[in-house]
């Protein structure tokens, strides 16, 4: 890879720190580039040669890619648009003017983010679903109001449950953005003479239209590539987009025309990342200098004050917690998404009745759940170790092995890879290299191990970004004042660079334990019957018409996702008694 | 042209009940360069800011030449005033050119674009900026970008020119040139400047009235060699000059002066019993054993300036600096008894740090 030279081996082997980079650059490559080699291999050997022509010029291309990828881009550009109009005005609501309660603002609108993107599916499923495709129909036809095809099923309700998702991630792209404006530029456009608007227009904008473009690019490819809201509210509909059209050719057997899916769908989720990388990059940075410019200018809202505060509350709440009320309410309803037909707790901790939902226990009771929520926590938790210490790991390596740029550059770039990668195609990477045995290692197909793998290359970008800030933050100083004491590696890793990252690397960790609890595009493809997850099996439920049980189950994941959040929370806190000494 | 009446002027920040500026008064002539000097935290930013109108007054009036910019229940927004404003972090506008950035608020100003054209050529040139006008602000140097926030500030030609530790950011070297360049650009346009900082040389260099803060009030106001010659307070006296003036600590008893041991000569005015500081500038001490009264200091450290010695040596808790046309054969931690002069240069209270009439 990076060491043809045998002069940069050399240099390499005799640094410890260059050893680990080594090693840890070896187990990178088996996470990240086995897979999508294998990946492209399957599509090479002959039956994969005739899948291409198939998907992208046979009788059947329309159908399978290229009305897909219009869909795919339609519902991607409309998310962007969406999630940075919503994002960027709450963000200028919260960072820069008088509003009332910003910090609560604040608060909920990173909620979304947190929540499974199914979960608002789910909740919309249950108010909006009509009776265009068989099934119970929902919350709203219950009450005998007419819902439209249109705002029921399709392209609408997709972009609108993926812009309630991702507008969450542009607010805090663009919140971030905001808050580094130096409050100096604002004052001298102000001496200018120039009014509110014109300040905005001229100075504030252009200055983080960069961060509300990646924020765009980001919620573009997000969009692109999600599963599961087409799968839940386009699929019924026949409104296929890459993702599902890729998830629809595996699951009936077709794997090498899912895996040629899969390859166009990293094309267009990489191509669209790496303009993203260029813009942005290619723009002048307009990091401002140091100085007095921690003041921020406050815009006063005068007379619109109260509505747009009361506009930024409807948005947030009804991105949150109505939709967790919603789903808390539907898994207690004695009809499926009615709330005029009474509740009962039969679904939540019923014992098996043949005359409802074929005999199902409720969930709390159900063994079938309580296997999955330990697998998932099992899983989670797993992922969350071993993906916190490879990032710690590569973070290390990249910040402090030093005139080594090939081995740090291959390793910044390969934890950046399952980045540009959508979870369903990673999926089905997983199942091309190790569906089948390769030499002495059997199929993993099936095996928890192959689950853990999985999630540890899909959740690698964030922890290697967690390592590498963790790990930045600790002086250079602070580790050779150890080394000039004798201290090896080993013991510095141990007794310095851990304790002090230990806080950043715990928020990392908590991170990739979320994202793990509440993915299902990566883990759709994954799971058999035999290792269960929730959810997995929300998808299940919510497909096969059990709305109660999808929607109780989607609690359980938010209750765990939010239950780690705050646990992490909390264990950071009191272990440092030197942050508050430092600070 | 606009002078600077500044009377009673308080800033009480709300939350939080600190008073920033408490009670500060002002009169600046027109074309006037005025220096408000000072510690950190002393409320000389705070007092700019009010001036520019980037903060509201709890108290107090401002007024440029006859008109009451802030004060009484009037408030002139800041495009308003006639004023120009250069920060700190020079706060260009990253996305503009240096083109852009002085054309900006002569736009804002409605001058027509043959016109704006002119004076952005003008001041470019007056700056000596020109060949940089199509770059960005991250493209050029921090020398440059002051000059392109001086260039923009004064293109609209305000009457009043506002400057917060605008060298700050700045190496020695070209903090010095950029000094003689501000007084330039300060002659050529003729306004009135109020210039912050914390380093008394670039108030020594560049003032034509100096206004030393600390704690939100004005310890003294007066032209440098004023504040200088004659330090109204212990803290101006300590704060002023290279090297500042010494300080000893001392007492008044049976009509002497002492210090430990030490008498430092007749106390004159001074009642008995009072705690006193006695001021002595660097240039009235000299090196020996007499006559006169001896202080008896331990070598510190010696620092060459300007072909002069200044030697420093350590009195308790006090560092007596004294000027010496040649280094001393003294070693670290070598007795270096100083003669004191007859009486002391200036007697401070303890108590006030006003200075006692002698």
């Amino acid at each position: 890879m990076s060491t043809t030279s045998p002069g940069l081996l050399g240099r390499t082997v005799a640094d410890p720190v260059g050893r680990l980079g080594l090693a840890v650059s070896a187990v990178l490559a088996v996470l990240v580039v086995t897979p999508m080699v294998g990946l492209v291999a399957s599509t090479l050997r002959p039956t994969g040669r005739e899948a291409w022509s198939d998907v992208l010029t046979g009788r059947l291309s329309t159908s399978l890619f290229w009305e897909p990828l219009g869909n795919s881009l339609l519902v991607g550009a409309v998310t962007a648009a969406g999630s940075v109009l919503l994002g960027g005005g709450l963000a200028w609501l919260v960072v820069m003017t008088d509003a009332p309660w910003r910090k609560t603002i604040a608060l909920l609108a990173t909620v979304p983010f947190a929540l499974p993107s199914f979960a608002l599916a789910l909740a919309w499923e249950t108010v909006f679903r009509n009776d265009l495709v068989g099934g119970r129909a929902g919350v709203l036809a219950d009450l005998g109001v007419a819902v439209p095809d249109w705002i029921a099923w399709g392209p609408v309700p997709v972009a609108a449950t993926l812009i309630a998702h991702y507008f969450s991630l542009s607010f805090l792209l663009a919140a971030a953005a905001l808050a580094t404006v130096n409050g100096e530029l604002m004052e001298a456009a102000e001496m200018t003479g120039a009014t509110r608007l014109q300040v905005a227009r001229s100075i504030t904008l252009p200055v983080v239209t960069p961060a509300l473009v990646s924020g765009a690019l980001l919620a573009f490819a997000e969009g692109v590539s999600n599963f599961a809201s087409p799968a839940l509210l386009g699929l019924p509909v026949r409104f296929q987009t890459l993702s599902t059209r890729l998830y629809g050719a595996i699951t009936t057997g077709q794997v090498e025309r899912g895996y040629v899916l899969a390859l166009l769908l990293v094309g267009v989720a990489a191509t669209i990342l790496f303009a993203s990388n260029r813009i942005v990059s290619g723009r002048r940075s307009f990091a401002t200098i140091g100085g007095k410019g921690g003041r921020r200018a406050v815009i006063r809202l005068g007379r619109s004050r109260g509505p747009l505060t009361a506009l930024a509350f409807a948005l947030c709440l009804s991105t949150s917690v109505l939709p967790g009320l919603i789903l808390l309410a539907s898994s207690f309803a004695r009809r499926t998404n009615s709330f005029t037909g009474g509740f009962t707790t039969h679904f939540w901790v019923g014992e098996s009745d043949p005359s409802i939902a074929q005999g199902q226990r409720g969930v709390l009771l159900d063994p079938l759940i309580i296997d999955a929520t330990l697998t998932t926590v099992g899983l989670g938790l797993s992922v969350a170790v071993g993906a916190t210490l490879l990032g710690t790991a590569v973070g290390y390596v990249v910040v402090r092995l030093r005139g080594l740029a090939p081995v740090t550059g291959s390793l910044t770039l390969l934890s950046y890879l399952p980045f540009l990668i959508p979870g369903i195609a990673l999926g089905a990477a997983f199942i091309a290299q190790f569906g089948r045995p390769i030499g002495p290692v059997p199929a993993l197909y099936g095996t928890f191990a192959l689950l853990v793998i999985a999630g540890i290359a899909a959740t690698l970008p964030f922890a290697a970004q967690a390592g590498r800030s963790a790990i930045g933050q600790i002086s250079r100083d602070v580790e050779e004042a150890a080394v000039v004491a004798g201290a090896g590696l080993a013991r510095r890793g141990g007794r310095i660079v851990l304790p002090l990252a230990s806080r950043g690397l715990l928020a990392g960790a908590s991170l990739v334990f979320v994202n793990i609890v509440r993915d299902l595009s990566l883990m759709v493809l994954l799971v058999t019957p035999a290792l269960p997850l929730l959810s997995v099996l929300t998808y299940r439920y919510a497909s096969e018409g059990f709305a109660q049980f999808a929607n109780a189950v989607t609690v359980l994941i938010v209750l765990l996702s939010v239950g780690a959040t705050v646990l992490a929370r909390r264990l950071e806190g009191p272990n440092q008694p030197w942050r508050e000494a430092a600070s | 042209m606009t002078g600077i009446r500044v009377s009673g002027l308080r800033k009480e920040f709300a939350p939080s009940g600190t008073v920033a500026v408490d009670g500060v008064d002002l009169e600046v002539p027109t074309g006037a360069f005025l220096v408000l000097l000072g510690p950190s935290g002393c409320g000389k930013t705070t007092t700019l800011r009010m001036l520019a109108g980037l903060e509201d007054p709890t108290g107090g009036e401002i007024r440029f030449g006859e008109t009451v910019v802030a004060g009484a229940g009037t408030v002139v927004p800041p495009g308003r005033r006639d004023a120009g404003l250069v920060f700190q972090s020079y706060a260009l506008w990253p996305h503009m050119t240096v083109r852009a950035n002085v054309e900006w608020p002569l736009t804002i100003a409605r001058m027509p674009a043959a016109q704006r054209r002119e004076r952005i050529a003008e001041v470019l040139d007056l700056l000596a900026i020109g060949e940089l006008a199509d770059r960005y602000p991250g493209e050029i140097s921090g020398g440059q970008q002051q000059r392109v926030a001086i260039a923009r500030m004064i293109a609209p030609n305000p009457s009043v020119l506002l400057f917060d530790e605008p060298l700050s950011n700045l190496d020695a070297k070209l903090r010095a040139e950029t000094r003689t360049e501000l007084l330039r650009v300060h002659r050529a346009t003729g306004a009135t400047s109020v210039f912050v900082t914390h380093d008394q040389i670039e108030a020594m260099t560049m003032a034509t009235h100096v206004a030393l803060m600390r704690d939100g009030r004005v310890e003294q106001f007066g032209t440098p060699a004023e504040l200088l010659a004659d330090p109204a307070t212990d803290f101006v006296a300590t704060f002023m000059g290279t090297p500042a003036a010494n300080v000893l600590d001392a007492v008044a008893r049976d009509g002497r002066l002492t210090a430990g041991d030490t008498d430092l000569g007749a106390a004159g005015a001074v009642a008995d019993g009072t705690a006193v500081r006695a001021m002595y500038r660097p240039e009235s001490l000299r090196l020996g054993t007499g006559p006169g009264p001896v202080l008896h200091t331990v070598f510190a450290e010696v620092t060459p300036l300007a072909g002069r010695m200044v030697v420093t040596g350590v009195h308790g808790d006090d560092r007596i600096s004294v000027v010496l046309d040649e280094r001393p054969e003294a070693t670290h931690g070598d007795p270096l008894p100083v003669v004191l002069p007859a009486c002391p240069d200036r007697v401070f209270d303890a108590a006030t740090g006003r200075r006692i009439a002698s």
